[in-house]
């Protein structure tokens, strides 16, 4: 096995598939007894534990293994020496309160590098003000929810340390819609959930549908609440409406009692929503009533290219799983660290306000599991909150849930996607198409 | 007004109504022997079906799966019996309710390092496809619910009934202390009618997780709506409860369809406080009086 281990190159450059299934098998080993001091200090954040543990405990472990991957490499080059990554993992339990007390612990910390995670947008809306404030360099990943970036542009702060490494609602609602227009739907209903992720989501549906020249008319709008497990009133409202298709923005557990609910009660239309669809709370207590629901991902567990093979397989091999809880989580956490690593490389300083600099100018590409990301952020506009969000429409594929597992929807997707990594087409969305098979309810 | 709706919607608040009347059907069986009752029969309802869930993943058929579990609540039920009621009874006084209370966190913390926060699914054999029954879609999961609650208790009213050991449980649960004259153990009645009912609050976990999943606060809305149910229906009534809960449901579905998904709960509030304010002992309760 050592003999696999060849001269070690910088971070972004291509690795051996070799070396990185070598280094797996050392994971979590090599993060533990450092030193502190010469290390750069990185918090990870997120809720391991409750409904939205799929997702938080998803990105804390992708991230985890990149780290892994890094520190086994010696680290970061950080100016004229290597300095390996400390994790320090804080659990928000998916509580704005508690993430707003995490968000104040690591805004006080003094030689804090960074902070990636957060799941909840809530969350986000509770505890970033903390370390904006300070200026503590943020990548928000993979919380969605639009308010989380919006909120900066509308308070139009003038400089802003929080970066978002996921698929923005804005991006996933078109697509949502897009998904709907394209297979002929005229009337759907727009079920979310009470929180504010649920209800930014709809707004941005809402939004989109505007958009996309109002070819759907909203028969329903209904609201459910984290915890409800009987959505019959909710369904049969939609049911009476004549609604073709159900467009949803909620998390796991209430989704599932969405599709199975509306099994119970014989409601055979398409359920298209937000990425959440894929949470493994949703598939599994969904069962079968799951299949051909549809949503956006950034991610499909699926070894189409060989980055994504070893990255599959390490994870699966250091976390002792047969399937990723969320694979969009933690190949979104395990990109943002590489991109993170980048930075703090750039910058040649573990000074958060430095990587912060950096990360809004990133010379170097990428390379990640999801893309090779060229220039993912720019300096902060308050006018134009895509300068730092690290997601676009092309990196974003549509989803079908099919017998346990994400598939991709749309097979010109994947075509795309092996295109890409071979390195002979540009990154460019599929024609828009509905998606192929997916089983209408 | 579509009947079909109102029909759907009645129905399937009305089968998820009889979860809350087993529940309920439970505080009776303790209510009437020892005028006490577990307010942690909520965990109990939770960890019996984390339980359950175990058995179910260690390979456990079914059929096999469901004694185990029910032996498994009436444990659980002693064990509350011993540890946070006979004292207090023997003393004559309420730390009963404060007892029960802590057992219940207890088991909620316990469930929570044992098996996790998370809500999981639970597996069984029933199919949750809907059967169409005249204008109504019913799963066999929701009917199951209503064989085992009506088997349940139709076994625990003939056991009295017709038993040495249920008629002993019904001579303390009218008059203890003849009872006791007459030689029957109350102590021993009381660990009874525990067990009992932690073996009811154990099928109640069985019957509703495939609908609900399973999770440590899985029981904390169901504890809540079995209470009403209890309080309104009177708590010496098993008749009542049933009725009761079914009507609970179905008002409770109905609301949420006619008047928005966030006024679920509101009709069986109006509902408690009315039975309070009208009948205290309940729609089916008995007024007693008491001799001093």
């Amino acid at each position: 096995m050592l003999a696999a281990i060849k001269p070690l190159q910088p971070i972004g450059a291509k690795e051996d598939t070799m070396f990185r299934q070598t280094v797996h098998g050392f994971l979590l080993l090599a993060a533990l007894g450092l030193q502190a001091g010469d290390t750069v200090k990185l918090a990870i954040t997120g809720p391991f534990t409750g409904g939205s543990a799929p997702m938080g405990a998803s990105t804390r472990d992708g991230a985890k293994l990149a780290i892994a991957e890094i520190n086994a490499a010696g680290g970061i080059q950080v100016g004229a020496r290597k300095m390996k990554i400390e994790i320090i993992e804080r659990d928000d339990e998916a509580k704005n309160e508690r993430g707003a007390l995490i968000a104040q612990e690591l805004a006080s910390m003094g030689e804090l590098a960074g902070v990636i995670g957060t799941v909840n947008t809530g969350v986000c809306m509770a505890g970033d003000k903390h370390l904006q404030e300070k200026g503590i360099t943020k990548i928000i990943c993979p919380a969605a929810g639009s308010a989380s970036m919006t909120q900066w542009s509308k308070a139009g702060v003038k400089d802003l340390s929080i970066f978002r490494f996921a698929a923005h609602d804005g991006i996933q609602a078109a697509m949502v819609v897009e998904e709907a227009i394209n297979r002929g739907f005229t009337k759907v209903a727009v079920v979310f959930d009470s929180t504010n992720y649920g209800v930014s989501g709809r707004d941005d549906m809402l939004d989109q549908i505007k958009k996309q020249g109002n070819k759907l008319t909203v028969v329903a709008q209904e609201k459910f609440n984290i915890g409800d497990k009987d959505m019959t009133a909710q369904l049969l409202r939609a049911k009476s409406t004549g609604a073709q298709a159900i467009l949803i923005w909620g998390i796991g557990p209430e989704l599932a009692a969405v599709s199975n609910g509306m099994a119970k009660i014989g409601m055979k239309v398409p359920l298209i929503g937000g990425w959440t669809l894929s949470m493994s709370n949703f598939i599994d207590n969904a069962g079968k009533n799951g299949n051909g629901t549809l949503m956006p991902q950034t991610f499909i567990e699926e070894p189409i290219t060989p980055r994504a093979k070893s990255f599959i397989e390490g994870y699966h091999q250091a976390f002792k799983v047969g399937r990723i809880p969320s694979p969009v989580a933690a190949a979104q956490g395990y990109d943002a660290v590489y991109i993170f690593a980048a930075a703090v490389k750039q910058a040649g300083s573990t000074d958060t306000h430095k990587i912060k600099e950096a990360l809004e100018d990133l010379k170097e590409p990428v390379k990640g599991v999801i893309a090779t990301w060229n220039r993912p952020f720019t300096k902060w506009d308050p006018a134009n909150v895509e300068t730092h969000e690290a997601f676009r429409r092309e990196q974003t594929v549509m989803g079908m849930v099919q017998d346990g597992r994400v598939v991709f929807g749309n097979p010109a997707d994947k075509a795309r996607l092996i295109k890409a990594a071979a390195g002979t087409a540009p990154a460019k969305p599929a024609a828009a198409k509905p998606a192929a098979k997916a089983k209408t309810k | 007004m579509d009947p079909s709706i109102i029909g759907q919607m009645a129905v399937s608040g009305a089968l998820m109504g009889l979860v809350y009347a087993l529940i309920a059907y439970g505080f009776q069986l303790t209510y009437a022997t020892s005028k006490s009752i577990n307010f942690g029969q909520g965990e109990l309802v939770m960890v019996s079906a984390f339980f359950s869930l175990t058995l179910t993943n260690l390979g456990l058929p079914y059929w096999l799966m469901v004694p185990g579990g029910l032996l498994f609540g009436a444990l659980m039920g002693l064990v509350v019996e011993r540890a946070g009621v006979r004292l207090a009874l023997e003393q004559k006084g309420e730390g009963w309710i404060l007892l029960t209370i802590i057992i219940g966190l207890f088991f909620f913390s316990a469930a929570e390092n044992i098996w996790g926060r998370d809500d999981r699914p639970f597996p069984t054999p029933i199919s949750a496809d809907p059967i169409h029954v005249l204008g109504v879609d019913v799963t066999r999961l929701e009917l199951s619910v209503a064989v085992g609650v009506f088997a349940i208790m139709g076994l625990v009213e003939l056991f009295k009934r017709r038993t040495l050991l249920g008629k002993a449980f019904e001579a303390v649960s009218a008059d203890r202390d003849a009872a006791e004259l007459m030689g029957i153990s109350a102590t021993r009645t009381v660990m009874l009618s525990y067990g009992l009912s932690g073996s009811v609050a154990a099928l109640a976990g069985i019957l509703v997780s495939p609908i609900t999943t399973v999770g440590p606060t899985m029981a904390s809305a169901l504890i809540l709506k079995a209470f009403a149910v209890a309080v309104v229906a009177g708590l010496d009534s098993g008749f009542g409860v049933v009725l009761i809960g079914m009507f609970l449901g179905a008002l409770e579905s109905l609301a949420s369809f006619y008047l928005g998904s966030g006024w679920r709960e509101a009709p069986g509030l109006v509902l408690l406080i009315l039975a309070l304010a009208l009948r205290p002992t309940g729609v089916f309760g008995k007024a007693t009086i008491r001799k001093v």
